[in-house]
């Protein structure tokens, strides 16, 4: 198989929409036997993609899009994921789950995990995220996590998180979409509906999605596209511009934080044929020139991503029964 | 509790030590020159744990510049990382 750059881009993307939309229609009728769909919307482009074809499979009138802000929420995700319904003519319930999280702790546990790191850190004018370095995709070695705390001035400060802090930022961050998860199948089974996942290909492969969180759904239309491949079933689908032209936040710190910072480490175009080449087994010879990279570097990513496959194993396996 | 005094040799049994009590892969296969990340026996989790014990049993500072593939690829490997950082310590 030979890479090249436009390896990804569909022939005749009106054709693979129809499929979907054929899916979609199949498994809520006639597999899950289900009258329609709830979809999670946050105003960035897949769970747009996700509910656009959704809309476009089953009827507007047979979607619910639920919008599901907390305190550290973006206020431009509830106005794009409004603006997002309004083009497909789907009905909008917003579910502020912000005391949900304040009873199961979320905030006060993730902001003790987060004073042990930075005593100073303050919730109340600090703001914090966390992330990876963009050079550790070539070390060779697992990615470290860094804590960022962004004082009132503006300025920020990292340091590499202890384990025991990690586990515990991301635990009790994961409170956030394990409540969505919760919420989303309140009105699903209120309704007689079906919880369609807005994952994609690379969070579901790479292991970015939390276990009976957003990994909770009963069906994940996008699961098999990467990420240039759902650009191109929003464009062809009508999402709205300024949606596309978001840059993909994790949207779950108080600081912002792309996507890319947070987990990927590359650009959405390099990431895609990166994971095409490493799961077609394309050589590092071959990838290298295609990239502008060396065959130590593809390598290396090659190794990154073996290794995101082997320690992410556990998020999608389902309960064990012996 | 953080020690002072270390040879290679002991450097090199405590690490071997903590990492075949902290890997999940097989245990017996592990020993001073096998490739830590490269087989799987550690992950991100891992890691970050192997610093921090480095960190407080021999009291060394790992900056960012030091994570890279040929401090940390074996446990001999970590032995003269460890080394290097005791020896400008004590400069």
């Amino acid at each position: 198989m030979q890479l090249h750059k436009d390896i990804l881009v569909f022939d005749n993307v009106a054709s693979v929409c129809e499929n979907i939309q054929n899916e979609i229609r199949s498994q809520i009728f006639s597999v899950l036997h289900r009258r329609g769909a709830v979809v999670g919307i946050s105003g960035g482009v897949d769970s747009s993609v996700t509910l656009a074809l959704a809309a476009t499979a089953l009827g507007p009138d047979k979607v619910l899009g639920l919008m599901l802000p907390e305190r550290d929420s973006s206020s431009e995700s509830a106005l794009l994921a409004q603006k997002l319904a309004d083009t497909f003519g789907v009905k909008t319930i917003t579910e502020d789950i912000t005391g949900a999280l304040e009873g199961f702790g979320c905030y006060r546990r993730r902001d003790e995990a987060v004073s042990v790191v930075f005593p100073e850190y303050d919730p109340k004018t600090y703001k914090m995220k966390i992330g990876i370095r963009q050079s550790g995709l070539k070390t060779g070695l697992p990615p470290v996590f860094y804590l960022t705390i962004v004082k009132p001035d503006g300025s920020e400060e990292s340091k590499i998180l202890p384990v025991n802090q990690y586990a515990q930022i991301v635990a009790a961050s994961n409170f956030k979409q394990r409540s969505r998860m919760s919420m989303l199948y309140y009105h699903a089974e209120r309704l007689h509906y079906a919880v369609v996942g807005t994952p994609n290909k690379h969070e579901v492969e790479q292991g970015f999605f939390v276990k009976y969180g957003d990994g909770g759904a009963d069906l994940m239309p996008i699961g098999n596209f990467y990420k240039t491949q759902v650009y191109q079933l929003a464009k062809h689908l009508g999402v709205p511009e300024e949606i596309i032209k978001r840059t993909p936040t994790t949207d779950t710190y108080s600081a912002e934080q792309t996507q890319e910072e947070f987990f990927y480490q590359l650009p959405f175009e390099q990431m895609d044929l990166m994971w095409y080449a490493f799961e077609n087994n394309i050589s590092a010879t071959e990838v290298a020139p295609v990239m502008d990279m060396s065959a130590d570097e593809v390598e290396k990513i090659f190794l990154s991503f073996h290794r995101k496959q082997q320690t992410t194993d556990y998020l999608r396996r389902g309960p064990i029964h012996f | 509790m953080s020690d002072t005094n270390y040879d290679s040799a002991g450097i090199k049994s405590s690490v071997l030590n903590f990492v075949i009590d902290s890997s999940f892969g097989d245990k017996e296969k592990i020993d001073e020159t096998t490739f830590l990340f490269r087989e799987g026996y550690f992950d991100s989790m891992g890691f970050v744990s192997l610093i921090a014990f480095l960190e407080e049993k021999f009291s060394i500072q790992t900056a960012d510049t030091d994570l890279v593939e040929e401090n940390f690829e074996t446990v001999n490997a970590i032995t003269d990382f460890v080394q290097k950082k005791l020896t400008i310590k004590s400069n």
